[in-house]
């Protein structure tokens, strides 16, 4: 694995000529708040910043997607063709957390019996850089305890790591290979590999946010009935921040939408947080009141995927603590179902 | 990469009203590709989302048998906004079939025993697909003793006359059809299917009960199974869920972990038992 050493202000001037030659996709600040955007030619992205407010997984699993074109014939309408095609994509700065997400999606997208061919398109043409958080960014962080670290590799192509006057990259995939002279630098040795491990322990340590999310998937296993359930939704407003912001949720919606003679359908995100969600023409609604919804939302994430998949569908990065309206916390959640 | 959200061509050649009601109805479809015909190979339980263009897609049991070549059925009933919309439809008109989807009736392991089918009201449809595949020529004599139990609320709520009629002229199924209150022409049983269930009392000896009606129907029936010998093992039936993908992606259809859409929609009460009552 090749690993370089590229200066702070040469970043930036890479990022901005990659943005003529493909979709990079980057932070960047909005008003008072960072956003993943689609860089500028010769734009600079921010990489000075906590994290973006909105998870990047909208460049594999769009908020809104076409996903067939149809048009309208004598005798109805009938399909006229696919939704057209991902373009070769850049991701750049995607905080740890946020590229394991990418890891946890493709178990669920790209199974071995029904891939999802939108997301399995986005996700070939696609190449994530991390950008590593040698600073924990925020206290609501706790990406340790779900199986991630702020200093890390996973679902990342490059890997940079601020080593103070520069970044570390390291190239870890073939795909990420392919960019290493556009990012060119020096060649980086021992002594910057151990700089950044030093770096990651420090920034592991400083996660203060520790949840006993491994511990609770037995509990869960035996308690779908229990007084717990009666109280943890109360003040839930489902207003569905939460899973909206979330990185890993990825449940959805298929919709129609018909002007003159030709129509779409489109998926959009949808959220277990909505009473609508499960409810059946008849009227009957296996989840009838937030109670179930809530229980619905936690197991999903710290049993059903555990048991589907071997993995906690959650990464730890605290956007829907951060922006719940009624501070409902999902590690207190964890934390209290540990006491059960 | 094939796409399993492509909805494949077909045209509707045949509608039946079912019930007097008239708000259920069996659609016959027709591929408009030879070649879509010959790759849709399915077996009775299975489901499809049928695609109404400009209104979307909705999950419908198969109530064809796939020995009945040529064309599928889908018994609906007029619910909510693509079920509305495929009522309105004349033959003629294109649509899409996407599927097929989820798991069958476990028919391997039906096979070499007795079977015995319990349907109530509308949902006796995979029942029918089942039914028409096991007393298909070629594999009768794959299965043992076939016993069908049928009722509705009333008799203009039975669907399939017809076919309810040939079933009865054979000898080798044994057909008891009931409804919960007759009218001045019927001459049929009346009762309530799980007390027909008692009085036909079909032996538990080497045999499998596949069961499918409203949830107040299978309350009442399973008992009577239970008394009669059989184990939670040999009664199968099939859950409904909202449904949008099929494939265990949209994340609306789970029941505990399982996906009543690609795990589904056919258990056994076993299987049931294990997973969270959600449903």
């Amino acid at each position: 694995m090749e690993k370089r050493l590229i200066g702070k202000e040469a970043l930036a001037g890479v990022a901005g000529e990659l943005a003529g030659r493909m979709r990079v996709c980057a932070p960047l600040q909005a008003e008072d708040q960072v956003f993943f955007g689609v860089l500028a030619a010769g734009g600079k992205p921010l990489f000075d910043f906590a994290n973006t407010r909105n998870a990047p997984k909208n460049f594999l699993f769009p908020r809104t997607e076409t996903m067939l074109k149809y048009t309208r014939i004598p005798q109805g309408i009938v399909f006229a063709g696919e939704a057209g095609e991902g373009e070769e994509t850049l991701l750049l700065g995607v905080r740890p957390c946020d590229a394991r997400s990418f890891v946890l999606l493709d178990m669920l997208f790209d199974q071995e019996k029904y891939r999802d061919p939108y997301y399995i398109d986005k996700r070939a043409k696609t190449t994530v850089v991390s950008l590593a958080c040698v600073r924990p960014p925020y206290t609501t962080c706790f990406c340790t305890s779900v199986g991630g670290a702020p200093v890390s590799a996973e679902g990342a192509d490059i890997l940079l790591t601020d080593l103070g006057e520069a970044y570390l990259a390291e190239f870890l995939t073939p795909k990420g290979e392919t960019l290493r002279a556009a990012f060119g630098g020096t060649p980086a040795g021992e002594a910057e590999e151990k700089q950044k491990e030093t770096l990651a322990a420090q920034a592991a340590e400083e996660i203060a946010s520790k949840i006993p999310a491994r511990e609770i998937k037995p509990i869960l296993d035996t308690h779908f009935e229990d007084p717990f359930w009666d109280t943890i939704h109360r003040k839930c407003l489902a207003c569905g921040t939460c899973t909206y912001l979330c990185p890993t949720c990825h449940c959805f919606d298929i919709s129609d939408e018909v002007k003159r003679a030709d129509g779409i359908r489109l998926r959009n995100w949808d959220s277990c947080m909505y009473p609508l969600f499960t409810k059946e023409a008849s009227g009957h609604n296996p989840r009838p009141s937030q109670k179930e919804r809530w229980r619905q939302r936690v197991m999903h994430k710290f049993r059903y995927y555990v048991d589907n998949f071997g993995a906690i569908s959650c990464v730890g990065c605290g956007r829907c603590v951060m922006a719940c309206p009624v501070n409902l916390d999902i590690r207190k959640v964890v934390a209290d179902i540990a006491k059960i | 990469m094939s796409n399993p959200y492509i909805p494949l061509p077909v045209e509707v050649i045949k509608i039946v009203t079912e019930v007097d009601t008239k708000d259920i109805k069996t659609f016959r479809l027709a591929f408009l590709r030879k070649e879509d015909e010959a790759a849709f190979t399915y077996l009775p339980g299975q489901f499809a989302e049928l695609s109404v263009f400009g209104k979307g897609e909705s999950p419908v049991g198969i109530a064809s048998s796939p020995t009945q070549r040529g064309y599928l059925e889908f018994t609906v009933q007029k619910a909510g906004v693509v079920t509305t919309a495929l009522h309105e439809m004349e033959v003629g008109t294109a649509m899409g079939v996407r599927g097929p989807l989820g798991n069958s009736w476990p028919i391997d392991y039906l096979a070499g025993r007795n079977v015995v089918i319990v349907g109530g009201g509308f949902a006796f449809t995979t029942l029918r697909s089942l039914l028409n595949y096991m007393i298909d020529e070629g594999n009768r004599a794959r299965f043992g003793k076939i016993t069908v139990i049928y009722g509705a609320r009333t008799p203009g709520l039975l669907i399939y006359k017809d076919e309810l009629a040939q079933w009865e002229k054979r000898a080798d199924v044994e057909l008891h059809v009931t409804v919960d209150k007759g009218d001045a022409d019927w001459k049929g049983r009346e009762g309530f299917v799980p007390t027909v269930c008692k009085e036909v009392a079909p032996s538990s000896e080497n045999a499998i009960t596949v069961i499918c009606g409203p949830p107040i129907m299978i309350r009442f029936t399973l008992p009577v199974f239970f008394d009669l010998g059989f184990s939670k093992e040999n009664i199968i039936t099939s859950l409904e869920m909202r449904m949008k993908c099929g494939i265990g992606k949209c994340g609306r259809c789970n029941v505990g972990e399982k996906y009543v859409c690609k795990d589904g929609p056919v258990f056994s009460l076993a299987e049931l038992d294990k997973l969270t009552k959600e449903y």
